[in-house]
């Protein structure tokens, strides 16, 4: 957590997470550069390592991007999300290393100095297969390095999650410019169906899973709550929150996580404060709302980190009726303490 | 806090369904058609030209 800064807290998980991802890559580029040797004796090695690490990148961008909606269908996917920005960075890396070999083997032989010649040399800005699409990789490469350096938590902190948040929204902007850097490049010159396949496939699953995860959250942001006089809403009934678990709903447009543990209720923000995870799909592990994506801990019914850690987020009051939990939906400040509600015996029917 | 956030994601995924397909599709269908060598095997099938001694 953020009680000190660590430049790398190494863990097993992560250290078999980073040799996956090493090895995956490893064999894909040798796969690929086996089975080009053999299918076009012709093609140089440079062009080979090119073609390689480029897909390698590609490829990859499109897993992280899949990652975010897979876990929102279903939780299985989230340790894929617990290192994430590892999988991030490697793709900036292959993209670079894909970058830099290109600019040496088609910019670096003339005169101009090669990043000019890249900017330059082609400008059929209104040419759909004449497009220069080597700046649209360009662009989308400085944004992947922009998100790599700041990929840390340090950033994180400094920028505040919602500034991080919608600086690393730039991942879309950049997978834009890489569907047209490949779509108006290799795409232009290779006559096989399969390029074209691989790319409308690995772009409609991305659309896909994105569309379908933003109707499913859409579903509960859209519930409407029922309101009493005294301004507490009816969330939802103590039966549907499984132990140590919670149930989600949206107040005034902001969700809340209904945690149920040891026959009480709390109610808290569902917004982790390291980057804004949601606390409703995570558990109560040592007494703690577990943040499901990176493990910051919350006591439920102040909202704080345990000490040493200083993370704090809002708390809510709760009352139980008849068997359904209601809250105040003004939040209080981060780190107030609130009574649990007592869950009746009457009230639980497990 | 989160809500504005969210509410961009789902305009910037809004925009890009749309315009990701179409920038897809339009650039397969406008792309060049490159000449193809005629297979070997076609070559040898052809008829000689007329008068040609066999």
């Amino acid at each position: 957590m953020s009680h000190q800064y660590q430049a790398i807290s190494w863990n097993r998980q992560k250290r078999f997470y980073d040799l996956t991802i090493i090895a995956g890559v490893v064999i894909y580029v040798a796969l690929f550069v086996g089975l080009s040797a053999f299918l076009f004796p012709y093609a140089t090695a440079e062009t080979m390592l090119i073609r390689a690490t480029g897909s390698a990148a590609f490829l990859l961008l499109h897993v992280v991007l899949c990652i975010g909606p897979l876990c929102r269908l279903d939780s299985r996917f989230l340790p894929l999300l617990y290192n994430r920005r590892h999988l991030g960075v490697i793709t900036f890396l292959l993209g670079a290393f894909h970058g830099v070999f290109a600019v040496i083997q088609f910019h670096s032989l003339g005169d101009k100095d090669p990043l000019v010649s890249l900017l330059t040399s082609n400008q059929n800005f209104r040419s759909l297969p004449d497009f220069p699409f080597q700046q649209l990789g360009f662009f989308a490469l400085l944004i992947l390095f922009l998100m790599a350096t700041t990929s840390h938590d340090f950033w994180l902190t400094n920028l505040t999650p919602p500034v991080w948040k919608s600086l690393h929204m730039l991942v879309y902007v950049a997978y834009a410019l890489l569907i047209g850097h490949v779509t108006l490049g290799v795409l232009q010159s290779e006559t096989s169906p399969v390029f074209v396949i691989a790319t409308g496939v690995g772009l409609a699953t991305v659309l896909g899973l994105h569309i379908a995860a933003a109707r499913r959250e859409r579903k509960v942001d859209a519930m409407k709550l029922n309101t009493v006089p005294h301004g507490f809403v009816d969330a939802c009934a103590v039966d549907s929150i499984p132990e140590k678990c919670a149930e989600v709903c949206s107040v005034n447009g902001e969700r809340v996580a209904i945690f149920k543990y040891d026959g009480k209720i709390s109610a808290i923000s569902n917004v982790c404060r390291h980057q804004n995870g949601p606390l409703g799909e995570g558990r109560i592990i040592d007494g703690c709302v577990t943040c499901p994506w990176h493990g910051y801990q919350y006591l439920p019914d102040t909202g704080a980190s345990p000490p040493p850690f200083t993370e704090k987020v809002s708390t809510f009051q709760t009352k139980i009726v008849d068997g359904r939990v209601w809250i105040d939906p003004r939040p209080n400040p981060p780190g107030t303490r609130v009574e649990p509600s007592p869950i009746q015996a009457s009230e639980m029917h497990v | 806090m989160i809500q504005p956030l969210r509410m961009m994601h789902r305009a910037i995924f809004l925009v890009l369904a749309v315009l990701l397909p179409v920038l897809f599709l339009s650039g397969i269908a406008f792309r060049h058609s490159w000449p193809t060598a005629k297979p070997e095997h076609a070559k040898a099938s052809q008829s000689p030209p007329p008068g040609t001694p066999p």
